[in-house]
């Protein structure tokens, strides 16, 4: 029994070592300092203040008029009174708007036939053609969602006009029969930087974190070569103890800035930010953990300190798209949900999303809180097989240290 | 003599590319691999059928029809018919739905004897295309409904079928979406970030094998083979990876464009001279970066940084104009922005090579840019430090 007590609290002892060291190791080494402070620190910042806007405006448009009448300057103004279009000019015909927009001068044509206002009168439909630069999909859209507001607005205006005139009184001429109205959840302006910013803001915790570690681990592997093999600033412990360990200094320095990027971040910019501090962290905890025991198994691959930055960096594209942020998870085939579901942010960006931007509470993001912690299991047995297999066995620390 | 140093040159900077299979991986393998994981991935173009459900408090004849309509568009997948709103927001807050359409009690009664009931709709904009298209589905059903029942009650009013019709829809905006008009998000997302991740890969390989040789005091050497002229070392270490990368961007426009058929509106070399000259200013300005910074760290960091960036600053999605212009400005100094205004105009528009002119222009600056830090590079290179 006391034997037992002893070794627990050896194992303590010695988790607590290595956790101090790596808080040494951590800030003793400016490019991991980097990825942990400054990258968390600006990068939700320089993010957010890209997509701060939020909307596009006036997006100017050349009209082609053939009818030039009453009726066709009236559809010209009321698009140009629409926030998301602007009427940058007039054009005689299609050809000149077209070098208009070839000049990028407009990013759309508006083409009134010249017979719209005799359609109008004559109780006939009347079709105007809208041509859209197809460059931006966010332009596309904006059109289309002004545009459809003009023609229902313009439309009911015609209607009751007719129906009045028809001298039909009734329900059917003071408004349509069934109204419809939309509500747009978790965004509800539909902005860039609501909508985009909370996936990333976890993406960047889940990067800082895999970028830093691994320089670590490459930091040690160079010690390890000049110095035949054993890293001298580590401390002679179990695989399962030294892994543990790191995972706790990196928990310890990663809470504050979880508060930063999680709570403070939005706040900064009134982003959508509902639910509660404390699900956030509790959430994310699990997501840190498995993130540090992948990028503690992926240390294997990198061998050079700088290094880390050529093997990572561009991992950050693929994981926002596996995440689902763009193009939405039930969209891919098996296989892409498959690699997405190994990728700790895939299940930190839905939750988080989810409490920050839909006011979901912590139980109802059991899947991904429980996914995270079976990463977590499987990413430690990975970390802890390269660990225990790869790295030879430490030997006792030599007198002569090459650091 | 002169020729002799620079093939020396040439076949030391090809020794040092594939001296180390990172280099490879990163220059050939990575942006190859990336290309088919995006065509794949978007293979079907749309996310057509987005999860979404119905809350039918009616349960009358009509709002089953009107089940029914919402059942039958492509842009939704009615997977569920709830009780009531709020076992619908615990599926959107769950995540199994994107969206719920809701039929108000006694919606037929109502309707009918002209009350004007309410259909609401409710999409979760936090994804923003499965959100988009939710609403895009729902508000076609809800319009068309509505139409439906003004255009019966006209009818009965006594006013012929033919003249209710345009009655509902006196003027139709018809929207052409010129070079993409099935929305196609796999030619719109592949054609930016495809030249997005090649500029990353070669900029950052560039600057790697620039300063290692400086960390590993090896610059001297470097410069010695040069015949002492900066400008001739570096492209003995350039041109070995300009042709690599050049070539792999070309294997990844064959993908797009060739055996993928996305839209290609214009002579194939348009393109590809666009691709070239990129891989080209990218490496120019991972050289600048060098001059600025001649340290390993610093300018890799710098690079990747800046390249990572550029998917957003490049303005991919997010149109330059509508950015902070204090932020936009930045758009301008990164080489992908210019083969994306070179996409649009050419591949996607197909106008006249003359409306794209200054973009080409802009991608050549970026090497003239790169030649004035040569001399500060070329210090650094003859004394070199490293700083851990």
């Amino acid at each position: 029994m006391t034997n037992n007590m002893k070794g627990i609290s050896e194992w303590f002892t010695t988790l607590f070592k290595v956790w101090r060291r790596e808080f040494r190791l951590v800030f003793s080494d400016l490019g991991v300092m980097l990825f942990f402070f400054f990258l968390t620190l600006m990068y939700p910042v320089v993010y957010t203040l890209i997509y701060n806007p939020e909307t596009v405006r006036d997006i100017p448009i050349a009209v082609v008029d053939k009818s030039r009448s009453p009726q066709s300057r009236e559809l010209t103004r009321m698009i140009d009174a629409t926030d998301g279009i602007k009427v940058y000019d007039y054009a005689a015909n299609l050809n000149d708007a077209r070098r208009m927009q070839n000049e990028h001068k407009c990013y759309g044509i508006l083409e009134i036939p010249s017979d719209y206002a005799k359609k109008l009168g004559r109780s006939e439909q009347a079709v105007v053609t809208f041509y859209s630069d197809m460059g931006l999909l966010l332009r596309y859209r904006t059109f289309m969602s002004n545009l459809t507001e003009v023609q229902l607005a313009l439309g009911t205006k015609i209607q009751h006009e007719k129906i009045n005139s028809l001298g039909l009184v009734g329900q059917s001429a003071s408004a349509p029969i069934v109204n419809n109205e939309a509500f747009m959840l978790g965004d509800p302006t539909q902005g860039f930087a609501s909508f985009i910013i909370p996936g990333i803001l976890v993406l960047i915790l889940q990067q800082s974190l895999i970028l830093g570690v691994t320089m670590l681990g490459a930091g040690s592997s160079e010690r390890r070569r000049r110095n035949g093999g054993t890293d001298p600033m580590a401390i002679p412990a179990g695989p399962a103890t030294t892994i543990i360990g790191k995972t706790l200094c990196y928990l310890v320095i990663y809470m504050p800035i979880c508060i930063y990027v999680l709570h403070i971040v939005p706040l900064m910019f009134s982003l959508p930010h509902i639910g509660h501090l404390t699900d956030y962290l509790f959430f994310i905890l699990p997501m840190l953990v498995a993130s540090s025991f992948l990028a503690q198994a992926l240390s294997v691959f990198v061998t050079e300190r700088e290094s880390s930055m050529l093997v990572i960096v561009f991992t950050s594209v693929v994981f926002l798209f596996l995440s689902g942020l763009t193009w939405p998870r039930y969209a891919m085939n098996g296989f892409w949900t498959l690699v997405g579901d190994m990728i700790p942010a895939t299940w930190g960006v839905e939750g988080f999303i989810r409490l920050n931007s839909n006011a979901g509470t912590l139980y109802e993001q059991t899947r991904p809180y429980t996914m995270l912690w079976v990463l977590s299991a499987i990413y430690f047995v990975a970390a802890y097989l390269i660990t225990r297999y790869l790295y030879p066995t430490r030997k006792p620390v030599p007198t002569t240290v090459r650091k | 003599m002169k020729r002799h140093i620079l093939i020396e040159s040439l076949s030391r900077g090809f020794r040092t590319l594939v001296s180390r299979r990172v280099y490879l991986v990163c220059l050939i393998l990575v942006p190859i691999a990336f290309t088919l994981f995006f065509i794949n991935m978007m293979d079907s173009g749309l996310p057509l059928k987005v999860p979404s459900a119905v809350v039918d408090l009616d349960n009358s004849e009509l709002s089953r029809n009107v089940t029914r309509t919402l059942a039958a568009s492509e842009l939704v997948d009615i997977n569920d018919k709830l009780e009531s709103f709020h076992e619908a927001s615990l599926k959107v807050r769950g995540g199994e739905i994107f969206g719920f359409f809701m039929i108000p009690a006694d919606f037929q009664r109502k309707a009918i004897s002209g009350d004007n009931p309410t259909i609401t709709y409710y999409c979760n904009m936090t994804y923003f295309v499965p959100g988009t298209l939710a609403f895009k589905g729902f508000k076609t059903t809800a319009v068309t409904t509505a139409g439906g029942l003004v255009q019966t009650t006209l009818v009965s009013n006594g006013i012929p079928s033919e003249t209710a019709g345009t009655l509902l829809q006196p003027v139709v905006i018809q929207q052409q979406a010129i070079g993409n008009p099935w929305m196609n998000y796999n030619y719109y997302l592949t054609n930016s970030f495809v030249p997005g991740i090649i500029a990353l890969m070669v900029a950052l390989v560039a600057a790697y094998t620039i300063c290692e040789e400086i960390k590993r005091g090896s610059s001297v050497e470097w410069l010695r083979t040069g015949g002492g002229s900066m400008l001739v070392a570096l492209t003995g270490k350039l041109i070995p990876q300009a042709v690599t990368g050049i070539a792999v961007g070309i294997a990844c426009q064959a993908l797009m464009f060739g055996f993928n058929h996305f839209p290609l509106n214009c002579p194939t070399w348009h393109m590809v001279l666009a691709m070239a000259l990129m891989v080209l200013a990218s490496q120019a300005f991972a050289v600048t970066v060098c001059c600025l910074l001649p340290n390993l760290r610093f300018a890799v960091s710098i690079c990747s940084l800046s390249g990572i960036l550029a998917f957003s600053i490049a303005a991919f999605s997010f149109p330059v104009e509508a950015m902070y212009p204090e932020i936009g400005v930045f758009s301008y100094i990164l080489p992908v922005r210019y083969y994306f205004l070179i996409y649009i105009d050419q591949a996607l528009n197909g106008i006249p090579l003359y409306y794209s002119r200054f973009y080409y222009i802009a991608l050549l600056i970026f090497p003239l840019v790169a030649l004035v830090g040569l001399p500060r590079l070329k210090k650094h290179c003859a004394h070199p430090i490293y700083l851990p």
